[in-house]
């Protein structure tokens, strides 16, 4: 067992930027225009009716849950449809692996591009949210980015795994039914989660995104937070990034070397 | 290139090699080495273990029993800087579709962790080597199929491989792109590199490979140079006797076979073979050639992959 090499990792996430540019438009309206339009939508449509949530403006409220939609969105699409269509459509797996690079390297690769996508859509819905106001504590906000590149590598790891059990795109039906959706409806977005009956609330603080929100919001609101706090809601999502890593190398490396 | 010719230890060395999928056996039990500095073809029809074989050489596939070194070492155990000095043409081209053919090249390159001067300096050379100079800028998705076949050969070379390891290189191309290809693998070896191949046409056998692996239903049914394998399974000589008239003897040829309307004859002496004919019989008299070995060791009946 060999240790994984960082330039190896690095050039398969540098193969994905390549692709990435070529197709930047479609990309960026996925990535960018997607979060900041429900954006829009909330902030217009429900922050109308709603004075304060959790006791800050509902802007304030909203803008770092859509940060961390935006960064879970995004690294679960790249690492679901994205890293399904390399490994299944385009075979771009099985020229990979025919070099010096390993399935942990190229899978390392993935995830890491996934993050780094999750990231320009957190960074474009700060900013939007930043100008409309939605951020009282712009150096709050900015502390936060690095959590969210943890949680994008948590969400990443979670998509290589279900891609690891797909046959089909069909089965990413019900990965963004039963994971992504609950993710956002669920995980205090844009609705605090304390107005949950105890058994939801349970299953959202499953979910790595309740973690997240958990640390921007009071980041970006400037609402109370410890560090103790913090780093029991990092380790949770590292904790479950490794877990899931772990899952889709064990079940990949059956899948293409067996 | 200064390629170790002296060495003559094979490069890659099978002993009682197997494959199972989950229970059915691709490939069961072969012993074969390959030379440095030979060109190997592994023959056989769809479904006999060709593929399979070569992706366990890879490292792409787990052994299910036996030994197979590569470079003197277990595949288990292969190391990035062994891993590197193989080249794959996969059967299934899969290229970057949405990059150019430069790009393809560059992004293989990082692949082998070879810095940016290293490949700078090479795309340029292979880009010549495989004739696609003036397609350096295209998408690849706008590639005709031998253009692409052409990249990915190409793109194996990137790293200077000493063994290349090519899977159907030349299915569905057109003859000029085949005769290119031929050239340039023919050019390969005098550079001392080695090469495996598998193919389903027997001329590019015949013209490419010193030594052929028939393989057939996870088995090796002989292996030789072309000249060997023809005068050990068909003799010189094929005779294609239409019927009724046939041989007046079974004296002159070593074997035969019925094919329908023709018999085939496999002939030492086709003076002899002729006196046994009747002289108003109707037939073809050729060379005998892999093809006719090919289909003496694996049958003629259709095989579904």
């Amino acid at each position: 067992m060999q240790l994984p090499s960082l330039s190896a990792i690095l050039a398969v996430a540098s193969r994905q930027y390549i692709v990435w540019k070529k197709l930047i438009v479609s990309a960026l309206v996925t990535n960018v225009a997607n979060p900041i339009l429900f954006l829009f939508a909330f902030g217009f449509g429900l922050g109308r009716f709603i004075d304060t949530m959790q006791g800050i403006s509902y802007m304030s409220f909203v803008v770092p849950g859509m940060i961390a939609y935006g960064a879970a969105f995004a690294a679960s699409f790249e690492t679901t449809i994205g890293s399904f269509s390399r490994y299944h459509m385009q075979h771009n797996w099985d020229a990979v692996l025919s070099t010096p690079v390993t399935l942990t390297e190229l899978l390392l690769g993935e995830a890491l591009w996934a993050s780094i996508k999750a990231m320009i859509s957190a960074v474009a819905v700060l900013i939007v949210g930043w100008l409309w106001g939605g951020i009282p504590s712009i150096g709050g906000a900015l502390l936060a980015l690095p959590v969210v590149f943890i949680a994008a590598l948590c969400f990443s790891c979670v998509g290589l795994a279900a891609t690891s059990y797909a046959k089909g795109y069909e089965f990413f039906s019900y990965f963004f039914t039963f994971w992504v959706t609950p993710m956002f409806v669920f995980c205090g977005v844009f609705f605090e989660i304390a107005r949950f009956p105890d058994f939801i609330q349970t299953i959202a603080w499953l979910l790595p995104m309740t973690h997240l929100v958990a640390i921007i919001r009071p980041l970006s609101a400037e609402l109370p937070i410890d560090i103790a706090t913090i780093v029991l809601h990092v380790s949770y999502m590292i904790a479950l990034a490794v877990l899931a890593f772990l899952v889709a190398l064990r079940r990949m490396r059956h899948r293409m070397f067996d | 290139m200064n390629k170790t010719t002296t060495n003559t230890n094979p490069i890659i060395k099978a002993e009682g090699l197997s494959k199972r999928y989950g229970d059915f056996d691709a490939v069961r039990g072969i012993d074969f080495a390959v030379e440095p500095a030979h060109c190997i073809g592994l023959l056989g029809p769809n479904g006999a273990g060709k593929s399979s074989t070569m992706r366990m050489i890879m490292g792409l596939s787990t052994v299910t029993s036996g030994s197979l070194e590569v470079f003197n070492h277990p595949v288990q155990e292969m190391t990035r800087v062994n891993k590197a000095r193989i080249g794959l043409v996969p059967q299934e081209t899969n290229l970057d579709p949405d990059i150019t053919v430069i790009e393809n090249l560059q992004v293989f390159g990082r692949y082998f962790s070879l810095s940016p001067q290293t490949i700078a300096e090479r795309v340029p050379r292979l880009l010549e080597f495989m004739q696609l100079e003036d397609k350096a800028g295209a998408l690849v998705m706008a590639l005709s199929g031998g253009m692409k076949r052409r990249l990915v050969i190409a793109r194996a070379l990137i790293a200077e491989p000493e063994l290349v390891i090519l899977d159907e290189p030349t299915t569905g191309l057109d003859p000029q792109a085949r005769v290119l290809i031929w050239k340039q693998l023919l050019a390969l070896k005098q550079q001392g590199r080695t090469l495996l191949l598998t193919t389903h046409y027997m001329d590019e056998a015949q013209r490419l490979c010193d030594r052929i692996i028939v393989i057939d239903h996870g088995q090796i049914l002989d292996q030789g140079s072309p000249k060997e394998l023809i005068s050990r399974h068909v003799g010189g000589h094929v005779f294609e006797v239409e019927k009724p008239r046939l041989p007046k003897s079974d004296t002159g040829y070593q074997d035969s076979e019925d094919i329908g309307d023709t018999i085939l004859y496999f002939v030492q002496s086709p003076a002899e073979f002729i006196e046994t004919l009747p002289e108003d019989s109707v037939y073809l008299h050729r060379q005998a050639n892999l093809e006719d070995v090919f289909l003496r060791l694996t049958g003629r009946v259709l095989r579904e992959p």
